[in-house]
Parts: C-alpha cells; sequence; structure tokens
C-alpha cells in the first residue's frame, strides 16, 4: 500500500505543477498568479477541494497524443469563501497556453452542473489563448456546452467572471452571460477579434490593451463590472461582492449583524442640495450617507457615471442601487445609463436583493446621437426591468423628476412600494421655463410686455407645479420628509417590505426590448 | 508601390504610395497636425478641422455650451481638477482634468457650443 501511496503522491505533485516550473516563472514574471495560486487566494484558507485532477485530453491529432496536459489546463473544484460555499473553475496558462479543448471544457462544464445542482455561486476565472485548434470542432462544442450551461444558471445562481488574461475569440461569451465580469489592469483582455486580426482586415492599429484591457471594458464598452490594479486586488473585490448576494434564487443575501445605529441622523443631507437647481452635488455622499458604515460598493463605476450602480447594506441587509449622479452629465438618462440601470435592476431583481432609486433626474438626453443609437429601446429596458421586478423597491426623489424619465426612475406608477421625496423635489413635466413657454404661449404673445409676461408666468407655474406636493397630493409620493431622517425611513421601509410577495400572470418570459 | 483609398472631405482618393529607403527623420509628436500633413498614409485620416483627442484630452461627455474655462495655457493641473463647465440639461456640469499635467492647449472658448467628443482642451 505504502508504495502505491507514494505512486499517488508523486504523480498528484506532478500533475499539480501544470506546465511546470518554466512556465510558473514566465506567469510570474508577467504580474500574474498561477491558476492553483489564484484558488488558494480566493478560497478561505484550506478549503479548496479540486475535481478531476487526472483528466486528460483525448486529441491524437497532429502529435497531439504525445503532448501531456495536466488537468487538462484548468483546475476545477469548490470550497469556501467567507465560510459559504462556491464552485470556480481556473484556467491554466502554464498548460497549453490554457487553451480550451472538449475534456477542459467538460471539466467546466461539470462544475457548472455541480454549482447548479446545490445552488452554490460559481465563479470562472480566465486566462486562456483561445480554443484547442487541433481539436477543431471538438473545442468549438466545448464553448458552446459551457454558454449553454452560463444560460441555464442564469438567474438561478450568481455566475462570476474574471479575467486574469486574455479571453478572445468564442470564449469571451461566456463572461458575456454571467452576471458579473472582473479584470486586472495591464494584463486582462477581451476581445472577439485581436489587434492582429483587425490589423489585416481594416488596417486599424491597435493594442491588445486599449482594444480590450481592464479600462477599455469597465468605461468604454461597459463589458465588465470591475477593475482592479492587480490580481489580489481583484480577488478581494470578488469576495466582497459575494457578501452582497445570495448562494442562489431561493434564498436571500447574508444578513450581517450592524453596528451602526438604526435611527442614526444625517443632518449633512439637510443642505447637500444647493438652493439654485442648475448646481450639481455628489449623490455618493447621499448613498454613503444612508448606509451602513458610510459603505458603497459600487459597480460599473467608469461606466455611464450619470448613473451609479452598486450595492449597500441598510441595518445589515443587502440593498441595490440606482441612483442618478448630478454631478456628471446634469444625471440625465441617455443609452448607456439605462442599459446599466436596466441590466442592475435584473441582477438584483433574479437574486431577491431590495432595490434603493435616489432620483435627481433632469430627463432624457435629447439629440440626432441618442435617438439614432436608439434611446427608445434602450430607455425602454429600464422602464421594463422596473415594472418586472417584484422585489421590495423603494424610491426617494431628492430634487429633480421630470416627465419620462419620472416615470422611469421607478415611479410609484411602475411598481415602487414606498416612494419618498424630499422638501425641494420637483416632480413635474417638465421645468418651469418650457412648461410656462408651451401653457401661457398665448398669454406671452397678446401681452403688451412679453418678457414680463414670461417671467411672471414662470414664477407662477413654478410656485405651483414645481415641488412634491402635487403628486404627494395624489398619492404617488408615500411622504415628504426630512433628509436627515432617510436612513431610518428606508431600514423601516425595507423592513415592513421584507416578506412581500408579487404573483404575476404565468407565462413563459417576458419579451424585454433588447 | 502599395494602393491606398483616402477619404479626404468626404471624397475618395486613390494613392500610391513608394516606400523609399533610408530612415525617415522622425516627426515631432502629433497634437493637432493638420490630418493631410500625417505621415502614415495607412491611417484613415480625418477630414474634419476638429482637433484629435489625445491621452491627456478633455472631451465634452454631453452637448451644450461652454459656459466657463477655468485655466490657461501653461497652467498646471491635477487629475479631477474642474478645468471647465458645461452648461447642458439647464445644469452646470463640471468638466474635471483626466490627467494632471499642463495644459497645452484650449480648442473652445466661452458661449462655444459644443457636441459630445468634441475636445475642450489638451493636458501634457
Amino acid at each position: 500500500m505504502s508504495r502505491k501511496l507514494t505512486e499517488l503522491n508523486e504523480l498528484k505533485a506532478k500533475l499539480r505543477k501544470g506546465g511546470g516550473d518554466a512556465s510558473i516563472e514566465k506567469q510570474h514574471a508577467q504580474g500574474k498568479m498561477t491558476a492553483r495560486e489564484r484558488l488558494e487566494k480566493l478560497f478561505d484558507a484550506g478549503t479548496f477541494v479540486e475535481i478531476g485532477l487526472f483528466v486528460k485530453h483525448r486529441c491524437t491529432n497532429f502529435g497531439m497524443d504525445k503532448k501531456e496536459s495536466p488537468a487538462e489546463g484548468v483546475v476545477t473544484g469548490f470550497g469556501q469563501i467567507n465560510g459559504r460555499l462556491v464552485y470556480a473553475s481556473a484556467q491554466d496558462f502554464t498548460v497549453i497556453g490554457g487553451s480550451l479543448g472538449e475534456m477542459h471544457a467538460d471539466k467546466i462544464v461539470k462544475c457548472q452542473e455541480a454549482a447548479l445542482k446545490v445552488g452554490a455561486p460559481m465563479i470562472c476565472i480566465n486566462d486562456s489563448g483561445g480554443a484547442r485548434i487541433q481539436e477543431g470542432v471538438d473545442a468549438l462544442s466545448g464553448y458552446g456546452r459551457i454558454f449553454y450551461n452560463n444560460t441555464l444558471a442564469s438567474g438561478v445562481i450568481p455566475q462570476i467572471s474574471v479575467i486574469m488574461g486574455p479571453c478572445a475569440g468564442g470564449a469571451v461569451y461566456s463572461p458575456a452571460i454571467t452576471d458579473f465580469i472582473f479584470m486586472v489592469k495591464k494584463t486582462s483582455q477581451m476581445f472577439i477579434t485581436g489587434p492582429q486580426v483587425i490589423k489585416a482586415v481594416t488596417g486599424e492599429d491597435v493594442t491588445a490593451d486599449a482594444l480590450g484591457g481592464a479600462m477599455t471594458h469597465n468605461s468604454i464598452s461597459g463589458v465588465a463590472h470591475f477593475h482592479a490594479e492587480n490580481e489580489d486586488a481583484c480577488i478581494e473585490q470578488i469576495r466582497t461582492l459575494l457578501s452582497y448576494l445570495p448562494q442562489n434564487n431561493m434564498e436571500k443575501a447574508e444578513e450581517f449583524s450592524c453596528n451602526d445605529d438604526l435611527n442614526r441622523l444625517s443632518p449633512e443631507l439637510n443642505d447637500i442640495v444647493p438652493e439654485n437647481p442648475n448646481k450639481a452635488y455628489d449623490m455618493k455622499d447621499i448613498i454613503k450617507s444612508v448606509a451602513d458604515n458610510n459603505v458603497f460598493f459600487e459597480t460599473q463605476s467608469e461606466y455611464a457615471k450619470n448613473i451609479l450602480t452598486g450595492f449597500i447594506r441598510l441595518g445589515g441587509r443587502s440593498v441595490g442601487i440606482i441612483a442618478n449622479q448630478p454631478k456628471f452629465m446634469a444625471g440625465c438618462l441617455d443609452i448607456n445609463a439605462s442599459d446599466k440601470a436596466a441590466r442592475f435592476i435584473r441582477t438584483c431583481d433574479c437574486f431577491n436583493i431590495p432595490i434603493l432609486t435616489l432620483e435627481d433626474v433632469p430627463g432624457f438626453l435629447p439629440g440626432t446621437q441618442q435617438e439614432h443609437g436608439g434611446i427608445i429601446r434602450h430607455g425602454a429596458k429600464m422602464l421594463f426591468a422596473y415594472s418586472e421586478a417584484s422585489v421590495p423597491m423603494v424610491t426617494v426623489i431628492t430634487r429633480k423628476a421630470y416627465g419620462g424619465a419620472y416615470i422611469g426612475m421607478c415611479s410609484k406608477h411602475l411598481g415602487a412600494d414606498i416612494v419618498y421625496a424630499w422638501p425641494d423635489a420637483q416632480i413635474a413635466v417638465m421645468g418651469a421655463e418650457g412648461a410656462a413657454n408651451i401653457i401661457f404661449a398665448k398669454d406671452i404673445k397678446a401681452s403688451e410686455n412679453p418678457q414680463e409676461e414670461r417671467a411672471k408666468k414662470i414664477a407662477e407655474y413654478d410656485n405651483m407645479m414645481m415641488n412634491p406636493y402635487v403628486a404627494a397630493s395624489r398619492g404617488y409620493v408615500d411622504d415628504i420628509i426630512e433628509p436627515a431622517t432617510t436612513r431610518k425611513m428606508l431600514i423601516a421601509a425595507f423592513d415592513s417590505l421584507e416578506s412581500k410577495v408579487v404573483r404575476k400572470a404565468n407565462k413563459k418570459h417576458g419579451n424585454i426590448p433588447l | 508601390m502599395k494602393k491606398f483609398n483616402i477619404k479626404v472631405d468626404g471624397v475618395m482618393h486613390e494613392v500610391e504610395v513608394e516606400e523609399l529607403g533610408g530612415s525617415m527623420v522622425s516627426a515631432a509628436p502629433v497634437t493637432q497636425a493638420a490630418p493631410k500633413a500625417a505621415p502614415a498614409p495607412a491611417a484613415p485620416v480625418s477630414s474634419g478641422p476638429k482637433p484629435q483627442a489625445g491621452a491627456g484630452s478633455v472631451v465634452a461627455p454631453l452637448q451644450g455650451t461652454v459656459q466657463t474655462i477655468k485655466v490657461k495655457v501653461g497652467d498646471s493641473v491635477n487629475s479631477g481638477d474642474v478645468v471647465a463647465i458645461i452648461e447642458a440639461m439647464k445644469m452646470e456640469n463640471d468638466i474635471p482634468a483626466t490627467a494632471s499635467g499642463k495644459v497645452t492647449a484650449i480648442h473652445v472658448s466661452t458661449g462655444a457650443k459644443v457636441a459630445a467628443g468634441d475636445v475642450l482642451l489638451d493636458i501634457a
């Protein structure tokens, strides 16, 4: 027996070495960890259990029969993160460039199926040159099976993709289907066609980083949700994100003990909104002010900055935030902001995370660029997502709530359970100037002094309509609250909605305007 | 001899370019050089007079009117400093510097109408 054991241990040690010392050194030189080092960091110490260490490829083409691929270039298994069960796969770039073949894919697919079966989050760490060309259509089949499982698992278990190296061609579509994508500056790349192909086909010169690096996808394309300076920081972000998510769609996110006073007042909020409606302020200050311990965990922080998305805790419970940001592009809604918000609303809804909407919206961004880009179609996604969401939803109108954008930002009409307004809120069809010019067009024209008349009518409209009281008199706003009390009002509101159940007509699925 | 199609002011031109031996004198870094003078023939040439956005360019995030330019050429700025205010959507939008350095060029003046993506100023 001892001989057999020695054999086993030697074999395991050899397989765990992956591509060997030289390639491991190369990986380290690029500022990258190996697949196993990453998993070790990601999981609570000593909890990772590997599955499928002995799996081998079955390819005999092009001399592949003589090529060894320890663990088939991908480490898979399960373990604990902050004490909770999580499944993960990590591609091993030191083994044939982390290329994906039939059996490599099979390991990932098995891991996905296991996570889905037990209802645990699944994390895929991508670091792969792409399809293992020698395996031809078997490699392609592998990708297809992974995408299919990503889709089946979508909305059932949280799926997190981590790009820690190249992720090119078809490979990008697994991350794209998942809930969150993490990238690391300098070492992560995602693209459908790489710089060389682009050069050959269109003549365009572009570096891999400019084309599909971490900041490109975090700020320009909106493909990724998080960026980090290095792999350690990235892994910390993943662990933090998981703390806001439940294990699956049948559970609620873990409730943490809250050491921040539930009734804490925020006197600073009484003065945060400038008297002049043309002046901006930082909505993040409001979010932090109401959140437990002033912590706001932002998602997609560099993309469509006119809308903020992310997580906070209120009284220990995870809450998703959608908030207009007056500080950027006046906080207007445009195509990118609508897409960003819509996706986040759905992420929260499928994982039973209540939604807090903080609203200060001057309207949709006008212009041919927006109209031709399909703002109608994109804006509709946000309205659809809010209307369809069945989690507790509370809205606070801090200032402007104009026209269609007011309706769109989780108004009572789209299903908000409770809507609060601050005293300086302006809930109206449009700004006073525009409205007065239309309603009193004739009076202004007929007047001896149109300038004066216009100013008078604007003031008249302003007095009558630009406040929260009209909406409150109809019940569209449930209460007008002192800003300083927002935190306790929100905690009480979400408390009251804890057992909310919405029953809807049976259907296959809605037809969201994609 | 290589053939290229170049679009200038909306008109396509077919040009042939012959590669000569010897090293070229390296050109000064292009900041807002006239597009036609660009030495690389293969690059798609923009015909518009608008300056091209470079790494340190501050661009208008949305369409609006330039209300204030808060810096002069030669000023030192830090990334995040407000360098201009654009009035749009009836709001005064602070436009922050996207890089730290010296302001090398200002392309717009107070009162100018700008479109999303227009370069306001360059920082290097």
